[in-house]
């Protein structure tokens, strides 16, 4: 049960952190109550919101949604409130008696109170400018423009979530779930190893290769910032290209197939 | 790429609006103008989309088959609409003689908003994590022909993942990208927002003109209030409308932002008359949204089921509930269907 609490608790924070939203539903769901007439509205508009909110909290049905949904998404469960439509109510039932330039001031007051209450989605924060019409950073399209396509690679972290949206013909030795093998320190899997060598600040291409030759990699994508022991010459790769933050290494004469990695 | 943007936009908007007609005219629902219909034939396209998409997806179909067949279904339903041209006039005779009721500050304002949320996305980016995945889906079917049998972030073949089979929402803008020729990766990211971000104001719109149908000015504001506060929530990334702002093309933020709204102004409209047709069209949008993902299979038929269990007690209408609940049948088959998927 406590930890049932702790989840709802945790999540609802998440959902409102920063802002006032919540005490503007809440105010404009009693409001809908106080003020409509008709009943249905009042229900669907005012009461509603308020049901949900009890359904969430509630631990009978809380932990219910919480199996069937997941204890790690119970916050869904909170986009059931219906937000944009419970308190432009509420402030439209407060203009509706109103007329004329008294309507229009508070039409504009429930604006800024908006404003005030939420905070601003579209931030520099959470937005960068784009440079490109694939919207994906730009070291990873300048990459993306040297490499040839139906190659298989091993990517630096910072482009394997991007590089196949520029280029979907590329196949990758790693996906994300790869990132859960940082931090271990013993292990004899090849893939894991051949991962957590590609992490070091200076790779022993003795271990990398044989590694990933294992994996039929032909090309390597890393920062341009990493070292290495021994030469890519002598393990049969050659330098392929750069740009200003990546060096791509390719294995000498190889195959562009086109098929899947199994 | 305004070009593309302009004609996919055409092309979604008007094919949906004629499929909205079409299918108005099978339910027999009155005159209900553009929006109404657009809306409606939104639904209709996603919800023929899951029912296609599913049982092709289990019987390794290729994407192109896919394409094929949905395409045909469409244009189907596009071509039909055409012959809806007596409900079109007359819709058009309606909205041409009320344009300039909708001149008022509210209206004024949320067309602003919305001009200004689009100007900003176009213009900006939004490095979401989970692209990988879901992008990449797309992208693997256009590029491979395969739907959902290669892991989407190493395009290594594999299993589907029997969580995300059922709502695979990527793959109607790999269909949009195969019409277009455009890469998928583009249409979700560049395009994408052109068409969710407006479909949104448009329910939003339905919905005031429900609340307030002899009060244009106020119908403006509260539609201009909605949009606003797709532009100030809070929790970044996890509210529902947060999600639609920042990331359009993220089916969760379309059931979010689009479904769930969606499926209220369908409540309000049958607990105002309880008319088949508008039935009909919240079963649609129920199966529509467990397209869009996977929550849309649970939280339609909650969201449903209180909202209508509410309406039918203020009826006293057990009928009305049962009505509710046979409504919610797509998700209810779906969600047993996931249930045995996944254990």
């Amino acid at each position: 049960m406590q930890e049932f609490f702790d989840i709802a608790k945790t999540d609802f924070m998440d959902t409102f952190e920063g802002a006032w939203l919540f005490p503007l539903l809440v105010t404009a769901a009693l409001w809908i109550l106080w003020q409509e007439k008709d009943l249905t509205r009042k229900l669907l508009l005012g009461a509603l919101p308020l049901i949900f909110l009890v359904l969430y909290w509630c631990p009978l049905t809380g932990i219910l949604f919480m199996k069937i949904l997941g204890e790690n998404v119970y916050w869904r469960i909170l986009w059931l409130l219906l937000l944009a439509v419970t308190i432009p109510y509420g402030g439209c039932l407060l203009l509706k008696k109103r007329t004329g330039l008294q309507r229009l001031g508070v039409f504009l007051l429930c604006l800024a109170g908006i404003v005030l209450c939420g905070e601003n989605v579209l931030s520099e924060e959470s937005f960068e400018p784009s440079t490109n019409v694939y919207k994906l950073p730009q070291y990873v399209i300048e990459v993306g423009e040297l490499l040839p396509g139906h190659i298989h690679a091993m990517m630096s972290n910072r482009l394997m979530p991007y590089i196949r949206m520029y280029d979907p013909t590329i196949t990758l030795a790693f996906g994300r779930n790869a990132l859960a093998y940082n931090g271990i320190e013993e292990t004899t899997s090849h893939e894991q190893l051949l991962y957590l060598e590609a992490q070091k600040e200076e790779m022993d291409l003795d271990v990398l290769i044989p590694l990933a030759e294992e994996m039929d990699i032909t090309f390597f994508v890393f920062s341009n910032n990493r070292t290495y022991i021994g030469k890519w010459e002598d393990y049969g790769y050659e330098p392929y290209g750069s740009t200003d933050e990546f060096d791509i290494f390719a294995k000498k004469g190889y195959e562009n197939t086109g098929e899947k990695a199994e | 790429m305004r070009l593309e943007i302009l004609l996919t936009a055409a092309f979604f908007f008007g094919g949906s609006c004629l499929t909205g007609y079409a299918l108005r005219r099978l339910l027999r629902l009155g005159q209900e103008g553009f929006l109404f219909s657009i809306v409606a034939g939104v639904m209709c396209w996603w919800a023929l989309m899951e029912m296609i998409l599913v049982p092709m997806t289990m019987a390794l179909a290729s994407f192109t088959g896919f394409v094929t067949v949905y395409t045909i279904l469409v244009l189907g339903c596009v071509f039909a609409g055409c012959f809806c041209r007596k409900e079109i006039l007359a819709d058009a005779k309606q909205a041409a003689g009320a344009a300039r009721e909708y001149i008022t500050p509210g209206h004024a304002a949320a067309f602003g908003l919305i001009l200004w949320q689009l100007y900003f996305i176009h213009h900006h980016m939004y490095l979401e994590w989970d692209d990988t995945y879901y992008v990449n889906l797309a992208n693997e079917a256009v590029q491979s022909d395969l739907i959902y049998w290669i892991y989407p972030e190493t395009g290594a073949i594999a299993d589907f993942d029997k969580r995300y089979v059922l709502s695979l929402w990527p793959i109607f803008y790999a269909w949009l990208s195969k019409l277009t020729g455009i890469l998928p990766t583009i249409m979700a990211h560049t395009v994408l927002p052109w068409l969710i971000i407006p479909l949104a104001g448009m329910v939003y719109e339905l919905i005031g003109r429900r609340l307030f149908p002899k009060d244009r000015q106020l119908q403006g504001m509260f539609l201009a209030m909605a949009v606003l506060l797709h532009l100030f929530m809070s929790g970044e990334h996890i509210a529902g409308i947060t999600f639609l702002s920042l990331t359009p093309w993220v089916g969760k933020g379309v059931l979010a932002g689009i479904l769930i709204p969606s499926l209220f102004y369908w409540i309000l409209r049958t607990a105002e008359s309880e008319e088949r047709g508008l039935w009909i069209l919240l079963g649609i949008t129920c199966l529509g949204g467990c397209l869009l993902s996977s929550m849309g299979i649970l939280l339609s038929p909650l969201f449903v089921g209180v909202t209508a269990g509410l309406a039918g007690i203020r009826k006293k209408s057990p009928q009305y509930l049962l009505k509710g609940a046979l409504s919610c049948l797509p998700c209810v088959l779906l969600g047993i269907y996931y249930i045995y998927l996944t254990h």
